[in-house]
This record gives structure tokens, C-alpha cells and sequence, in this order.
């Protein structure tokens, strides 16, 4: 019998091993939800900026690329000189420029009106949650949650503050969604919003944007092109709250004793400076990633100024099997085989080219203004050495791509209409003044143009002439889901990856990529 | 004649004693019926549904419609998707024989009568207790072309005229990775065979010894039959940790460069960020037939003993 029972239990243990093994396989596969060097969506990931002490893009971008304003059809800035498409752009511009024009649009800004609030009940039951994305500046993080906490007791009304990474907003939303338990309000990015407006998980906000935007003297072009209704089947599920973009920061401490003192106004020129100025090992020029993380997205940007493109104008066939992404793939490997790049840069995570600036081994990093409020606080002699610029043009055109943050209401929200409210309440002029200043954003509201942090700060300007004059998100391409897969799967970089690691051929390279990307776009079809 | 009466008597036996396992089942299946139901609802489901949305264009916030085996095509297709299947080969294989090797090894040490034991038994612990998150930050730092302790040493003793890129070249991503995972996994190895060792009577080793067994015979001959089961335990379950691990690739390669050290894990986590579940969960289920291979070879083995 104990021989009968052993051999059972043996039987039935052996069993239970390999189900249970198999289960916990299975579940373990799936990672969670990690660390802060996950890369961000491409909405964040491609939002560069522009000019702040030096050539803005209101001076220098060539014709063909036009920025977000063009492409809202509302004239506002003066439009830049043009050249001939082809053509380097090497119109200068000077920060008296960009700032004489930031001003005199500014004071034409109309005036201010505060927005008129309907009084809220209580809540019934329950918690107000909100989801705020973290932000570099802990100042600003601590005065958002202070904002809303504020706006809390005013209504009498119980309020939770969570600030996520936003890294993580797609993991954390992914997640939420899923299980049902999205937040009554959250802040996220143009990608996200679009996939989950299809989804049908957000509420529309027709109505509070509408508020906001008569409240401050309109919404800037750029936030409306980036919030078109037509992008989102007719509805607008977002308000703008802050542009986001990166900056060229670069080292003029070892540069202008190079003879470089003006800052490069085209890609081509940033390579040359780059390959003179540098002394590697002690530094190296171009700090740009090469790796799979949000910041290797801007290699596209720069593929898509040499005239490169993703996909044709309809959005469903991709191109990039073409001579322009092969005269890229030529320029940026060549830079590479002759070591431009640091060490390391085709497997930096999202802070690798942070780190190289800061450590002082690259001279040229592109950033949307983090890098400089670091330096400010931790190292003021490389903040005071460090200068900003537009991103360059291409041989073609200008791409500088912006894009503004949203506050978004689920549709799942028990609070809708106190998320309404806290979402006008959270546009106030007053609150955004001194938050602006701590943040590292550009307006998305006229009001918001005469802010004196957009007048003064250096980084700053730059996001204010990046908010009027950067291209729309993915420009020239067309701004799908399939494009922001694209993106998320950072195939750019990676060819670039495939010719300087891997020793293949540019031809090898682009017809792989072009098969990855038709593979993607095919699944939208 | 007393043969049958024999017989019947083991019938009689044996009816009896299926009659108490079915009286007794009753408590045992209530007794193990808690932890049946957490199984069902936290892991059997989990995993159903993960299989049933790898057949599914499901993305987030949609409910998805069954597609056949169209997310498995498409993966299959990925260059991507053949570079994760042949490292994660590399990188399971490799470490796991390291593990096996040194893990093997020091446990043995550990487990002589040396001077400090208890002092090198915690430390050994060390990798195995720290975060993974700081171990992982820890070797990318070591790795640093710049100012990296490895490269410091290497072009100190002269044995390289410049900087090695540890982690972003073809030649040297895979094997420094594989390095930092052995590092940290280790000790769970050592600790699981000191303990099994511990277990084998030592008269065994002393009787071995009259009759003129040297130490690698009695290594061979008693210590690993003594500590098979353990082994083949530890083998399994190291295996798929180190399968399923994501930190040691994410904080230091992100896959890279160019899919050199892509693996299962951080293919899943770029399908997740596509929002695509579809796509991601069919990732992690062509996992399965690897893992349902190792599982029913390493039953096998236990079910021989």
C-alpha cells in the first residue's frame, strides 16, 4: 500500500511540477512594468525643440518644412526666409531676433480672462485620483500636486495625487485600462491620447477646451494643430498644457576657442564642428543616441531633413527604401566610423546622452532644457559654458518637431465634470506663470506667451520659439498609429545599428528596415 | 492452493486500502482545495488568457478579435524575433554553465571544514541578496568605457592600447552579459548544493576513502548521485528565471546594439509599449514549447531516480 501511495503521490508531484512550472513560465514572461530607462512613446520621444540664445527657427527654417503654425492654417509668427529645397540653410539668426519677435507677440496677446466656473457638489463618495506626469524640475512636480490638493480643499473634495514617471504612463495606462482603474484625470502625450481616443477610453473635451482657450486669449496654433478634431474622429479628447521639445546644447567652451563661435545651423555643420572641435577620449562631439530609447528617435528627425520619409502621403506604404535615407545612412555612419559618437552610444538608456554632457564628454547633446536645469544647480560653470540652439536644418529641410502634453479625463472617470473643472483650474495664468518657470515646457496658450520666464530664460525661448515655429509631430510624414509604432520600435536607430555594429551594408540595412516598417504599416491597413 | 489464498488476501488488501484512500481523500481534497483555487484564479487563468490573446489583435482598451496564428507570423518574420531566439540560447546556455561549474565548485569549498566558513558562506550570498536594479547599474558602470573599473584595469596592465566597449559592440555585449547574470544568480546555486551536500552522510565519504577513493572519485562517485535531484531542481528553475530575466538586459543593453542581446523579455516589453497585448503575449507563449521541453526532460530525469 505505502508503495501504491508513493508511487501515486510521486506521479501526481511530478505532474503538479511540470503544470505549475509551465504556469509560472508562461505568467513570469510578460516583464513588469520597469525601471525609468524604459523608453518613452513616440509622442515624447520625437518632440524636439529649438532655438534659445542663438538661430530660432522663426529665421531659419527653409520652405519646405512648415511648422505646426503653417500647419494649423493660422498665421502668427513671421515666417522664416526660404530656400530652395536641397539646399544647406545657413541663415543665421541671433537671440535679439528670436526674442524682439517672441515680445512684439506677446504684447498682442489678447487679454486675460479667468474662466468662469460653475460651483461643484462634493463628491458623493470616493476619491478624486489624478495621475501627473513627473517632470525633472521637483519644483514643478511639488507645485502641481500642491495646485490640485489646493483645488481639492476649495471644492471640498477629497483628492489623490499620483505623479508617474513618463516613461512608464504607457506601462501604468496599458495596465490601468485593463483592469479598469484609470485614474479620474491623467496627463499623457499625443500618441497615447490618440490610440486610446480610438479605443474609445477617453471623454471627450470639447467643451473645457473651448473654456480654457477663450479664458487666455486662444490657444496657441500649434497646440490646435497638435489637437485637431480631424485626428481624432471629430472630437477633441485633450487640453494642451505644455509643449515639449529638444534644444541643441552645446559646449562653447571648447568650440569657440575651435572657431566656432555661432551656433550650426544645419546637421552637416554640427558634424564638422564636431569632428574638429573633439579631443576623444577626453570628449567626443556628437552626443546624440544610436541606441533604443526614445532620444535614438531623433536620428528620424534628422533622416527625415535630409529628405527622407517613412511612409507617402497616405500613411500606408512605407519609403524609406530611398536615395535621401541612403545619403543619411552615408553621413551619420561616416561620423560614426570616425568616432564622433561616445562610447557606448548605441545602448544608452533615456539618460545616456544626459550623462555625457554633464560628465563633460560630449559636445553636443540635443535636450528639451533638463540637462541645463541640472548643470544650473550642480555644475553652474558647464550651464554658464553651454549654449542653445534650434535643431539644424538638413540638405532638405528644417525638422523640429513639437508637440504639447495633454490633461485627458477617462472615460471611466466617476468625476467627470470635477475633472472639467479641475483641469480649468489647473490653466490658471497665475499658477502657470510660476510653474512654467520651474517646468521645462513651452506655452500652448496665447496668454502664456508674455510669461517673463519665456522672455528671459534661455532654455526657455527656445521652447516658446519651438511652440510657434516646430514642425507638427512627425512631420513631413503623416502622424498615425503606424508611424508611432514605428517609433516604439525605434527601427531608425537600429539601422543605423545595423551598419556601425553589425558591419552591414546601407543597402542590407534599408531593405530590412523597409521590410520591418511595411510589416507595421500593413497592420493598419 | 496457498498460492490462491495469497492472492486473495492482497485482493482483500487492497480493496481495504482503497476504500481508507477514498475516505481519506475527502479531507485531503478539501485540505488542498484553497490552494487549488489560488492556482486556478492567479495562474491558470492568467495563463489561458495569455494564450488566448496571442490570437488575438487585442490592444489596449479593445477587446481584440481572434486572428489565428497572424501575431505568431509576424514575430516569426522579425529579424528581431530570430536574433532573440538564438540569444536567449546564448545567454541561458552560457550562464547555466558557469552556475553549474563554479556553483558547483565553491559549494564544495564551502563545505570543507576551512577557516571563516560561515564568513564566506554569507558572503557568497551577497549577489543573491543585493537588488537586482544597483547589481545591473552596478556592472554598467564597470563596464564604462569611461572611467569603468574593467577598462581602467585593462589599459592600466597594458593589454589594450585603447578603450574596450564592453557593451556596444557585436563581439563584447554578449559575453559581458552573460557575465553580470552569472554574477548575480550564482549563489542561489552554491547555497541550494551546501545545502544538499550538508545532507550526505559523511561515513560515506570516510568508508570511500579506505577503500582508497580519491577526492574526485568521491566527488563523482557519491557527492553528485547524492545531490542530483537538487540539481536537476535548481537547473530547471534557474533556467527559467534566467529566461524570463529583464533587468540584466534592460539596465544595461536595452537589447542592444542592434539586437545582440535581445531576449524574450524585452521583445514582450517592446510589444507592450505598441500597446499591442496581442503581439506581446504571443511573444511570451512561443516561449512555452521551450520551457515544456526542459520541463519534461527534467521530469523525466527526477521520475528515473
Amino acid at each position: 500500500m505505502q508503495r501504491t501511495i508513493s508511487f501515486r503521490w510521486h506521479r501526481l508531484s511530478m505532474t503538479m511540477l511540470v503544470l505549475v512550472t509551465l504556469l509560472l513560465s508562461a505568467c513570469g514572461s510578460a516583464p513588469a512594468a520597469d525601471p525609468a530607462a524604459a523608453p518613452p512613446t513616440a509622442a515624447v520621444a520625437a518632440a524636439p525643440t529649438t532655438a534659445a540664445t542663438e538661430p530660432a527657427l522663426t529665421t531659419a527654417a527653409p520652405d519646405v518644412a512648415p511648422t505646426a503654425t503653417e500647419a494649423a492654417d493660422t498665421a502668427t509668427a513671421e515666417t522664416p526666409d526660404t530656400t530652395a529645397a536641397g539646399e544647406t540653410v545657413t541663415t543665421e539668426a541671433t537671440e535679439t531676433t528670436a526674442v524682439a519677435e517672441t515680445t512684439a507677440a506677446a504684447t498682442t496677446a489678447p487679454a486675460v480672462v479667468a474662466p468662469t466656473l460653475a460651483p461643484l457638489p462634493p463628491l458623493a463618495e470616493g476619491t478624486f485620483t489624478y495621475w501627473g506626469g513627473l517632470i525633472f524640475s521637483e519644483e514643478a512636480n511639488d507645485m502641481l500636486v500642491e495646485r490640485i490638493e489646493q483645488w481639492g480643499q476649495e471644492r471640498g473634495i477629497p483628492v489623490e495625487v499620483v505623479m508617474i514617471n513618463q516613461n512608464e504612463t504607457t506601462q501604468r495606462v496599458s495596465a490601468a485600462t485593463e483592469a479598469g482603474t484609470l485614474p479620474d484625470a491623467l496627463d499623457m502625450g499625443r500618441d497615447l491620447m490618440l490610440l486610446l481616443s480610438q479605443a474609445g477610453s477617453l471623454e471627450p473635451l470639447d467643451d473645457v477646451y473651448g473654456q480654457v482657450g477663450s479664458a487666455h486669449g486662444g490657444w496657441l496654433p500649434s497646440s490646435e494643430a497638435a489637437n485637431n478634431p480631424e485626428d481624432f474622429g471629430g472630437m477633441r479628447y485633450g487640453v494642451p498644457f505644455g509643449t515639449s521639445g529638444n534644444l541643441i546644447n552645446r559646449r562653447a567652451d571648447v568650440l569657440e576657442p575651435a572657431g566656432f563661435v555661432d551656433a550650426p545651423t544645419t546637421w552637416e555643420e554640427i558634424g564638422e564642428m564636431a569632428l574638429t572641435a573633439q579631443k576623444p577620449p577626453e570628449h567626443y562631439g556628437m552626443g546624440f543616441a544610436l541606441s533604443n530609447v526614445g532620444d535614438g528617435n531623433l536620428t528620424t528627425s534628422m533622416l527625415q531633413s535630409w529628405g527622407g520619409r517613412i511612409a507617402d502621403d497616405a500613411g500606408t506604404q512605407c519609403t524609406i527604401d530611398s536615395p535621401e535615407t541612403r545619403a543619411f545612412l552615408t553621413w551619420i555612419t561616416d561620423l560614426y566610423k570616425q568616432g564622433v559618437f561616445p562610447s557606448g552610444a548605441t545602448t544608452w538608456d533615456g539618460a545616456g546622452d544626459n550623462t555625457a554632457y554633464q560628465s563633460g564628454q560630449a559636445l553636443f547633446i540635443a535636450n528639451p532644457g533638463s540637462v541645463y536645469l541640472n548643470l544650473v544647480e550642480n555644475d553652474p560653470e558647464l550651464a554658464e559654458a553651454t549654449k542653445f540652439s534650434a535643431l539644424p536644418a538638413g540638405p532638405v529641410m528644417r525638422v523640429a518637431p513639437q508637440g504639447p502634453n495633454f490633461r485627458t479625463i477617462p472615460s471611466t472617470s466617476r468625476f467627470k465634470d470635477q475633472a472639467k473643472d479641475l483641469i480649468a483650474y489647473l490653466a490658471d495664468d497665475a499658477f502657470m506663470t510660476e510653474y512654467f518657470a520651474k517646468a521645462i515646457y513651452g506655452p500652448v496658450l496665447e496668454s502664456q506667451r508674455e510669461f517673463p520666464i519665456f522672455v528671459e530664460g534661455p532654455v526657455h525661448q527656445g521652447l516658446l520659439d519651438l511652440a510657434i515655429n516646430g514642425t507638427a509631430p512627425a512631420f513631413p510624414d503623416v502622424n498615425n498609429a503606424a508611424f508611432a509604432e514605428y517609433q516604439t520600435n525605434f527601427l531608425t536607430p537600429k539601422m543605423i545599428q545595423r551598419i556601425v555594429v553589425d558591419e552591414r551594408s546601407i543597402d542590407d540595412a534599408i531593405a530590412e528596415t523597409q521590410s520591418a516598417c511595411q510589416a507595421i504599416y500593413d497592420k493598419y491597413k | 492452493m496457498a498460492e490462491h489464498v495469497l492472492t486473495e488476501g492482497r485482493r482483500r488488501a487492497r480493496r481495504a486500502s482503497g476504500r481508507l484512500n477514498r475516505e481519506q481523500s475527502w479531507l485531503g481534497y478539501a485540505l488542498v482545495l484553497p490552494v487549488l483555487m489560488c492556482l486556478l484564479l492567479l495562474v491558470f487563468y492568467p495563463f489561458v488568457f495569455a494564450i488566448w490573446i496571442s490570437f488575438t489583435d487585442r490592444m489596449v482598451g479593445r477587446p481584440g478579435r481572434f486572428v489565428g496564428f497572424a501575431n505568431f507570423a509576424y514575430l516569426f518574420g522579425q529579424a528581431s524575433f530570430q536574433a532573440t531566439v538564438r540569444n536567449t540560447i546564448v545567454l541561458v546556455g552560457s550562464v547555466q554553465v558557469l552556475k553549474l561549474v563554479f556553483g558547483l565548485g565553491i559549494a564544495v569549498l564551502l563545505n570543507q571544514p576551512i577557516r571563516g566558513r560561515s564568513f564566506w558562506r554569507a558572503l557568497v550570498l551577497l549577489p543573491w541578496a543585493m537588488p537586482a536594479f544597483v547589481a545591473y547599474l552596478t556592472w554598467k558602470l564597470l563596464y564604462a568605457p569611461q572611467g569603468g573599473a574593467f577598462n581602467m584595469i585593462v589599459l592600466g596592465l597594458g593589454l589594450s592600447n585603447t578603450h574596450i566597449d564592453f557593451l556596444s559592440t557585436r563581439a563584447w555585449a554578449m559575453p559581458s552579459v552573460v557575465v553580470a547574470t552569472f554574477w548575480r544568480g550564482f549563489p542561489f546555486w552554491v547555497i541550494s548544493f551546501l545545502a544538499a551536500m550538508q545532507n550526505i552522510s559523511t561515513e560515506m565519504y570516510e568508508a570511500a576513502a579506505i577503500d582508497g577513493a580519491g577526492a574526485w572519485q568521491r566527488f563523482r562517485h557519491i557527492t553528485l548521485p547524492s545531490i542530483r535531484h537538487v540539481i536537476l531542481v535548481v537547473v530547471l528553475l534557474s533556467t527559467i528565471w534566467t529566461t524570463n530575466g529583464f533587468e540584466n538586459i534592460w539596465l544595461m543593453t536595452q537589447g542592444g546594439p542592434s539586437d545582440t542581446t535581445m531576449t524574450f523579455p524585452v521583445l514582450a516589453y517592446f510589444g507592450m509599449q505598441s500597446l499591442r497585448l496581442g503581439e506581446a503575449a504571443a511573444v511570451s507563449v512561443a516561449m512555452l514549447p521551450i520551457f515544456a521541453m526542459l520541463v519534461l526532460i527534467v521530469a523525466k530525469l527526477l521520475q528515473e531516480d
